[in-house]
C-alpha cells in the first residue's frame, strides 16, 4: 500500500468513526442558526479534514479529491449537516489560490482550524455553472472597490466571511467580504434540510481595494477547478447518502410484514430494489472514475466533464433512490420521525447545489462535443 | 504431454505488453478480415465466414481463452479482454463458437482425457461445430425442469425429446445436451451432461425464422437419438452442476460496453442525416444515454480489474449484464425514433447521402434480454443473493 493510500484510509477509518448518525442533532440543527454545529466543524477540522485539498506549502495536507471524497462518503452515510463540500473543500481550495498574500496569511490558518467559515457567493438567479455567470460586478475607485448585483445559493449562508466573485472591466475578480460589512444585504432562504441559503443583494458596497484575493486570467480558471474537485467530493458525498437510504429501505423490505409475509418477498418489490441497486453501483463507479482521473491530474475541460459525469449521475440515483425508498416505506417514510426524510431533504440539497443531474447531463454533452 | 491438441503458438502472447498484443491483433484482423463483414448486422452463417475462422485455426487463434497445451492461446484473463475487446471493435462477426466458448472449457474441468483427445482437435481446426442443446419447449427460464430423455441401452444412450432456440443448429455437427436421466429425483438432481454427433438418424433439424427474417435458431428433434456412454460428461445425473460452472468469464463479456458504444455512433450518423443532431428534445435523451454507456464502461473497467488481478467476481457482476443489454436496447428504441419514417424501411438504406441500418440495431437488442438468464431472473438472484431480500 502507498503512503497516500494509507492516509486515504486513515481518513476513511477517522470520518467513519467520528461521523456516525445522530438524528437527534441534526434535527436540532434544523431550526437553529446556522444550521450546523461550529463545535462539530471545529473537531472536523482538527482531523485535517478542511485542509485535504490545500497545498502543505499552504499549510494544507496536500491530498486529492480521493482523500475528499472519501471522508464525504461517511458524512453522507451519516447525514451530517456540516457544509463539508462547500465551506471545507471549495472554499479553502480556492482561498489557497489567493495571489494577495497578506490576506491569505491572514484568513486561510483560522479557515483550517475551522474558526473562520467561508462561503463563496457567485452564482446567479439562473444557476448557471460556470464562473464567468456571475452577475456581481465590481469597480475600482481611488483604492476602493465597490460590488454591485446579486449571487443566490450563497451556501453555507452563515459565515464569518464570503468569497465573492466579481466581474470587473477585463475580466473577473475574487474579493473578501467579511459578513460584518453585509449589513441587511444578505437575506436567507429555508432549504430542505433546514439549513438556509443565502442570497446576496450588493448594491454599492464599498471595500478596500485590499480586500481583492484575486484577479485577472487566473480568476475564471481557480473557481472551475475547484467548483469541480468541489462537484466530484459532492458526488461521493450523494453516494454516502444514496447507501445509506437503499441500506435502511432493504431492511424495511426484510421485516415489514403484510399479507403473512415479509415485503420483499414480493417480486414487483425485488424487481425494483435491484434497479435502486444498480443506480448506487453506477454513481459509485461514476464517482470513483472521475476521482481516478482527477488524481490522474485531469484538468480544464477534461475535469469539468469527469465532475459531470459523476455529479449527473450521482444526483439522478440519489433522487431515484430517495424518492423510491419512501415509496417502498409506505406512509411511516413520509414523516419527519423515520430518519429516512433526513436523507431524502439532504440529498435533494446536495442533488440541486451546484447544478442538478438534468445540468450536468448537458455540461458533459457540451463538453465532449468541444473534445 | 505427448498428444497433440492443435496448432504450437508462434510465441508467448502473455509475455508480451499489452500495447504489443494489441498492436499484432489489429495488424492482423485490419489485414484479413473481410470488410464487407464488419458489422454484420446478423449472425453470420458459417458458409459466410469459415475463410477467416479456418484461417483462425490455423493461425492457432481459434480458441483464446484455452491453455497453450491444449491447443488454444493460453491467453491471461487480461490478455483475453484484450482480444475480446479487438474482436468487437473491429465489428468480427462470431461463429457458432460454443465449441471453443463452452465445450472447451468444460473438457477441460469435466471432461476425461478421452474425451479431449477424442473432441479438441476438431473444435481448433473447425472440423466440428457444436451448438448448445438447453432450452426445450416448456422448459426456458425454469430450465431445470427439461423432459427430453435419455435411457441406457448396453453401451448407449438412447435420446429422445426436443430442444428449441439452439443457435445455428443448422450449421452445427454436434450438440451438447441437457438430458433427464433419471425422473424420481429432485428435478436439477436428474440432469445428465451429454455429447450427441447430429449426423445420424433420429435427428431432425428445424431452422425457426426470426422477427428481423433471419434464420439463426432452429428447433432440433431427437428421436431414438444414440450416443456412446463415453460422451457423458461429468457423473450421471450431475449435468446441472457441469452446466452451472460455465457462467465464469461470459457473464463480463455480455456486461460490455462495446454494443451500446456502437449502437451510439449509429445513433449519432443517422440524427446528422436527419437534421437532428443539434435539436434540443433529441440532445436531451441523446446525452441521458452518453452517461449510461460512460458509467456502464467505468463498472465494465472495475469488473474487469477484478478479473486481471485473478480475483473472483461476485453474484453481482449480475448487474452489469441488465445495465448493459437495457442501456443497448434503450438506444436502438432512440434510434427508430429519431429514424421517423424511415423505420418503415428494412434493411440498409440512404438517408441524405448516409446509408445506415436503422433497424438492424432494434433487433440485435431484443435477444441479449432474454437469453443468458433473461433480465428477470437476473433480478431475481440479485435481489435474493446479493440484496438478501426473503424468497417467497
Ligand atoms: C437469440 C436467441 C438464441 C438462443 N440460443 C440458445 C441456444 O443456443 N441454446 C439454448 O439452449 N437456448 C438458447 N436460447 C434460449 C434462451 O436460453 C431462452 O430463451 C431463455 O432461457 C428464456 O426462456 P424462454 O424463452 O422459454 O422464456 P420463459 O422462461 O418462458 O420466459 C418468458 C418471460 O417470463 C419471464 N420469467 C420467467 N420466469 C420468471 C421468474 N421466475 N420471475 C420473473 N420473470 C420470469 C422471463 O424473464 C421472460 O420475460 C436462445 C434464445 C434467443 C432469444
Amino acid at each position: 500500500m502507498t503512503e497516500q493510500n494509507e492516509t486515504i484510509d486513515l481518513l476513511r477509518n477517522s470520518a467513519a468513526g467520528f461521523a456516525k448518525f445522530d438524528g437527534k442533532r441534526i434535527r436540532g440543527w434544523r431550526a437553529n442558526a446556522p444550521g450546523f454545529d461550529r463545535a462539530h466543524w471545529r473537531q472536523m477540522a482538527e482531523q485535517g479534514w478542511l485542509s485535504i485539498l490545500v497545498p502543505e506549502a499552504e499549510g494544507g495536507l496536500g491530498l486529492g479529491v480521493e482523500a475528499a471524497s472519501a471522508v464525504a462518503g461517511e458524512l453522507g452515510r451519516a447525514c451530517a449537516p456540516e457544509p463539508f463540500v462547500m465551506a471545507g473543500i471549495l472554499a479553502p481550495a480556492l482561498l489557497a489560490q489567493a495571489t494577495n498574500t497578506a490576506l491569505k496569511a491572514e484568513l486561510l490558518p483560522a479557515v483550517l482550524a475551522g474558526e473562520t467559515v467561508v462561503s463563496l457567493a457567485w452564482q446567479p438567479a439562473t444557476g448557471g455553472l460556470s464562473p464567468d455567470a456571475t452577475e456581481i460586478t465590481a469597480k475600482r475607485q481611488a483604492g476602493q472597490i465597490i460590488l454591485s448585483g446579486e449571487a443566490r445559493f450563497v451556501s453555507p449562508a452563515q459565515a464569518d466571511g464570503y468569497m465573492v466573485l466579481a466581474r470587473e472591466q477585463g475580466g473577473l475578480l475574487l474579493a473578501w467580504v467579511p459578513a460584518d460589512s453585509l449589513g441587511d444585504s444578505l437575506v436567507e432562504e429555508a432549504g430542505p434540510d433546514g439549513i438556509p441559503s443565502g442570497r446576496l443583494r450588493l448594491s454599492d458596497l464599498r471595500l478596500p481595494e485590499t480586500a481583492v484575493l484575486m484577479s485577472g486570467n487566473r480568476v475564471a480558471e481557480a473557481v472551475q477547478t475547484a467548483l469541480d474537485q468541489a462537484l466530484i467530493v459532492q458526488s461521493a458525498e450523494l453516494c454516502g447518502l444514496m447507501q445509506r437510504s437503499l441500506d435502511m429501505t432493504l431492511d424495511y423490505l426484510k421485516t415489514r410484514q403484510q399479507f403473512g409475509v415479509a415485503i420483499g418477498s414480493f417480486q414487483a418489490l425485488q424487481h425494483r430494489s435491484v434497479d435502486l441497486f444498480i443506480q448506487q453501483e453506477l454513481a459509485r463507479h461514476a464517482t470513483a472514475a472521475a476521482i481516478q482521473k482527477a488524481e490522474a491530474g485531469a484538468s480544464g475541460a477534461a475535469l469539468s466533464q469527469a465532475a459531470s459525469s459523476a455529479k449527473a449521475r450521482a444526483a439522478e440515483a440519489g433522487m431515484l433512490i430517495g424518492t423510491q425508498a419512501i415509496q417502498l416505506h409506505g406512509a411511516i417514510g413520509f414523516t419527519d420521525e423515520y430518519d429516512l426524510g433526513l436523507y431524502v431533504n439532504r440529498t435533494m440539497r446536495l442533488a440541486a447545489s451546484l447544478g442538478n443531474a438534468a445540468e450536468h447531463r448537458r455540461r458533459f454533452d457540451d463538453l465532449s462535443e468541444g473534445a | 504431454m505427448s498428444f497433440h491438441y492443435g496448432v504450437t503458438q508462434e510465441r508467448d502472447w502473455n509475455a508480451l505488453s499489452d500495447t504489443e498484443f494489441r498492436q499484432i491483433l489489429r495488424a492482423e484482423f485490419e489485414a484479413h478480415y473481410p470488410a464487407e463483414l464488419r458489422y454484420a448486422p446478423r449472425r453470420l452463417r458459417w458458409h459466410e465466414n469459415k475463410d477467416w475462422y479456418l484461417r483462425m485455426a490455423e493461425k492457432g487463434w481459434i480458441a483464446p481463452n484455452w491453455p497453450v497445451e491444449y491447443g488454444g492461446m493460453g491467453l491471461s484473463a487480461a490478455k483475453l479482454l484484450i482480444f475480446q475487446e479487438e474482436v468487437e471493435r473491429w465489428g468480427i462477426g462470431r461463429y457458432q463458437d460454443h465449441g471453443t466458448l463452452m465445450l472447451g472449457p468444460v473438457l477441460l474441468r469435466w471432461g476425461t482425457e478421452e474425451q479431449r483427445r477424442q473432441y479438441l482437435p476438431d473444435v481448433l481446426a473447425c472440423k466440428a461445430i457444436w451448438c448448445q442443446g438447453y432450452s426445450e419447449p416448456g422448459s426456458g427460464s425454469d430450465l431445470a425442469s427439461l423432459k427430453t430423455k435419455a435411457v441406457r441401452e448396453g453401451d448407449e444412450f438412447v435420446i429422445t425429446g426436443q430442444k428449441i432456440w439452439t443457435t445455428l443448429a443448422q450449421d452445427a455437427t454436434h450438440m451438447f445436451v441437457l438430458v433427464r436421466t433419471d425422473f424420481e429425483a429432485k428435478k436439477q438432481e436428474g440432469i445428465s451432461f451429454l455429447l450427441v454427433d447430429l449426423a445420424q438418424k433420429g435427428v431432425t433439424v428445424r431452422p425457426i425464422r426470426d422477427m428481423a427474417g433471419h434464420e439463426e435458431f432452429c428447433e432440433v428433434f431427437l428421436d431414438e437419438v444414440r450416443t456412446p456412454v463415453s460422451n457423458l460428461v461429468g457423473e450421471l445425473n450431475k449435468g446441472w452442476t457441469v452446466a452451472k460452472s460455465l457462467l465464469g468469464f461470459e457473464r463480463i463479456h455480455v456486461g460490455s460496453p462495446k454494443m451500446p458504444e456502437y449502437g451510439l455512433t449509429v445513433l449519432e450518423k443517422l440524427a446528422r442525416a436527419r437534421g437532428l443532431w443539434a435539436d434540443p428534445v433529441f440532445r436531451e435523451k441523446y446525452g441521458a444515454l452518453k452517461l449510461d454507456v460512460a458509467h456502464l464502461s467505468d463498472a465494465y473497467n472495475h469488473f474487469t480489474g477484478i478479473v486481471v488481478r485473478g480475483e473472483a467476481l461476485g453474484q453481482d457482476i449480475s448487474w452489469l449484464k441488465v445495465w448493459a443489454t437495457e442501456t443497448f436496447q434503450r438506444i436502438a428504441d432512440l434510434v427508430v425514433d429519431t429514424a421517423g419514417p424511415f423505420a418503415a424501411i428494412n434493411g440498409e438504406l440512404e438517408i441524405a447521402g448516409t446509408r445506415i441500418d436503422v433497424l438492424a440495431s432494434f433487433y440485435k437488442a431484443r435477444p441479449p434480454t432474454i437469453y443468458g438468464g433473461s433480465n428477470e431472473i437476473q433480478r431475481n438472484i440479485l435481489a435474493q443473493q446479493v440484496l438478501g431480500l426473503p424468497r417467497k
